[in-house]
């Protein structure tokens, strides 16, 4: 056993870029390689479409911030966005018109039932990895989303939830070894639940950066628990919020029965992340994609 | 006593306890004519005797202290060996305050903590302080880091070694601008190197490189600190026999205590935490479950309090219960924002 030169190494771990270059700055240069780094988001808020962004934008070379590498989207829930990922290629082709070939190509589908069929195609996976033929090698690994593998699966007694965080453990590990061997990124989606539990002192539940996540107006935490939260290295919340806009564009509360309209305005956090501080950075989804906003 | 270990027959030790020789600093002094007449033994016999008693001092079996078994110390050496020990820096001055100084070598601490807490920022921040020179105050060692997890990045210990090298530099420059000012000649990059890196992906691999530890802490004498993030990530997977999780673990904190009591230096454990359902209610405790929760010398919780972050002593033989507050900073961990600030002891 030897142990590793840090200098051999590059002095910068290596990253995904997001697509988007203000969405790049705030995260500290995207998602990294070798670690697993979670979405966490309620329904609607772009998790999704952020995982499709960044399997087009894996393709792109080094010196655009991409890994050069295609993509294997592990979805478990059904039906997958086709036309969504191809209208975003589309755009994607004619932001970068060099690329001639079809970015759907480098973007590999598995449909995902159940966390052993998980278990067991993780061997498949590894060696299709390993002797990959398609044009580019696989680098990025999404998994969308792993919350809906366990939400119904397990009972809420002691014994089964014992059962369900070994199994986070189990394939948290196996992740990230293939994420350590073959220098991956991996992308994973989870859901969330409403919180009604105070977390002051030290026997609180809070885990990482903000006190509260908030999004839609409710008070949330992410799925799956705090055994989930020890498995992944980094933790990023997408939030969602509506506002009601005066027709001047100012602010409005109670009903003044002027013409009023509704803006959804939407954020991402970073909870936790061994490289990050405390960040966040607005971001809108358009027909194009997903697109930081500086304000 | 020493009279026992001698190789010597059962009669011939009878003879000489029931004469008052119980130590082989008493057979030192004493001449063969004497030791003779005292045993009624003849002249030959106790010549061998004090032969033999000879052979076994010189090997070592009794020290000038007169212990009884060999290793032994008595507690006035221990506590100037102690006292003499340097501790690694925590880089926050309130934390170190609870831990009396920093962490101390010679013992395994265990620190645990919610994700996102800054376990892995604290371990880094400890594997470059080990190396801060004597110069400045540090121990000049150097770092093992075990990664399990995969949350080591190099960047950020790029950065936090690059602060540290500016807070010696700015230092040095305070303390001694009339003398000739005591050069860093260490550099960031030199931190990195002298940090040894292993990543493991299965709790088999960890328990190989901890037995491996040993012949390479043998080989590399200046490593002063060894960090293991985290100790739980692996055994976390489903054991179908639980009593073997206990005996691997109960052995791998065997063996760190060793390291740390062999080679004098600091072992620094990073866990996880787990709902542990007690008195009809959810609280948070480390997990490995309670047999290893003896497993280590010192224990350091890390919670949030509000909006800070506090570290707590949980566990100590000879630290008070106390909690100090500290913040992840972009150049490491350091003391908390001062209007914040408040060291409770309990």
């Amino acid at each position: 056993m030897r142990p590793q030169n840090l200098l051999h190494q590059p002095l910068t771990t290596q990253k995904c870029t997001l697509g988007c270059p203000i969405l790049d700055r705030c995260l500290g240069g995207a998602i990294p390689c070798n670690s697993i780094t979670e979405l966490v988001a309620e329904s609607g808020s772009g998790k999704t479409q952020l995982c499709l962004q960044l399997s087009l934008s894996a393709q792109l070379p080094a010196s655009h911030g991409g890994l050069s590498a295609s993509s294997l989207y592990l979805h478990t829930e059904f039906p997958f966005p086709f036309r969504r990922l191809h209208q975003l290629s589309t755009n994607f082709r004619s932001s970068y018109p060099c690329y001639d070939h079809d970015p759907c190509d480098n973007i590999l589908i598995q449909g995902v039932h159940t966390v052993d069929h998980l278990l067991d195609i993780m061997p498949r996976i590894e060696s299709f990895i390993k002797n990959s033929k398609s044009r580019l090698p696989i680098r990025l690994i999404v998994i969308d989303s792993v919350a809906a593998l366990f939400r119904s699966d397990f009972e809420n007694t002691p014994g089964d939830l014992k059962k369900r965080s070994s199994l986070f453990f189990k394939i948290s590990g196996k992740l990230k070894a293939m994420a350590m061997s073959f220098g991956l990124a991996v992308v994973v989606t989870n859901q969330v639940v409403d919180l009604v539990a105070p977390d002051e002192g030290i026997n609180g539940l809070r885990v990482g950066n903000l006190g509260c996540l908030y999004s839609s107006g409710r008070r949330v935490c992410p799925a799956l628990g705090l055994a989930w939260a020890n498995c992944v290295n980094s933790r990023l919340f997408l939030a969602k919020d509506d506002e009601y806009v005066h027709q001047n564009n100012q602010l409005v509360n109670g009903d003044d029965g002027d013409f009023v309209s509704r803006r959804t305005r939407r954020w991402i956090h970073v909870v936790f992340a061994p490289h990050l501080p405390n960040l966040s950075c607005e971001f809108e989804i358009t027909s194009k994609g997903i697109f930081g906003v500086e304000r | 006593m020493e009279i026992s270990r001698l190789p010597i027959s059962a009669s011939q030790r009878g003879k000489l306890i029931s004469g008052g020789y119980t130590s082989l600093s008493s057979l030192s002094s004493v001449s063969s004519f004497a030791l003779a007449s005292d045993l009624k033994i003849s002249e030959s016999e106790a010549v061998e005797i004090l032969k033999v008693a000879s052979r076994g001092s010189r090997l070592g079996w009794s020290d000038g202290t007169n212990s009884v078994i060999s290793g032994a110390q008595n507690a006035w050496d221990m506590l100037h060996e102690e006292e003499s020990l340097t501790r690694i820096t925590t880089s926050c001055a309130d934390l170190d305050n609870i831990l009396g100084g920093g962490i101390n070598c010679k013992e395994v601490t265990e620190i645990g903590g919610v994700p996102g807490i800054g376990k892995t920022q604290l371990g880094i921040q400890l594997a470059v302080n080990v190396q801060i020179p004597r110069e400045f105050g540090g121990l000049g060692g150097k770092a093992i880091y075990i990664d399990t997890e995969g949350s080591f990045m190099v960047e950020r210990a790029l950065q936090i070694a690059e602060a540290c090298v500016e807070d010696m530099s700015e230092y040095s420059r305070f303390l001694r601008n009339d003398v000739q000012a005591c050069q860093v000649k260490i550099q960031p990059k030199d931190i990195l190197e002298n940090i040894f890196y292993f990543r493991i992906c299965s709790y088999t691999e960890q328990i190989a490189l901890i037995n491996y530890l040993e012949k390479f802490i043998s080989e590399h004498k200046d490593v002063k600190l060894v960090m293991v993030d985290s100790i739980t990530f692996h055994f976390r997977q489903d054991f179908d026999d639980m009593a073997l999780r206990t005996r691997v673990l109960g052995g791998i904190s065997l063996k760190l205590m060793k390291l740390a009591k062999e080679f004098s230096l600091a072992v620094v454990l990073l866990n996880q935490v787990t709902t542990k359902y007690t008195e009809g209610s959810f609280q948070l405790t480390l997990a490995l479950g309670d047999s290893w929760s003896h497993s280590c010398t010192n224990r350091v919780i890390l919670y949030w309090n509000g909006d800070e972050r506090y570290a707590y002593i949980d566990k100590s033989p000879s630290l008070r219960s106390a909690s100090a507050p500290y913040s992840v900073t972009n150049r490491g961990i350091r003391n908390s924002d001062p209007s914040y600030k408040r060291i409770k002891m309990m």
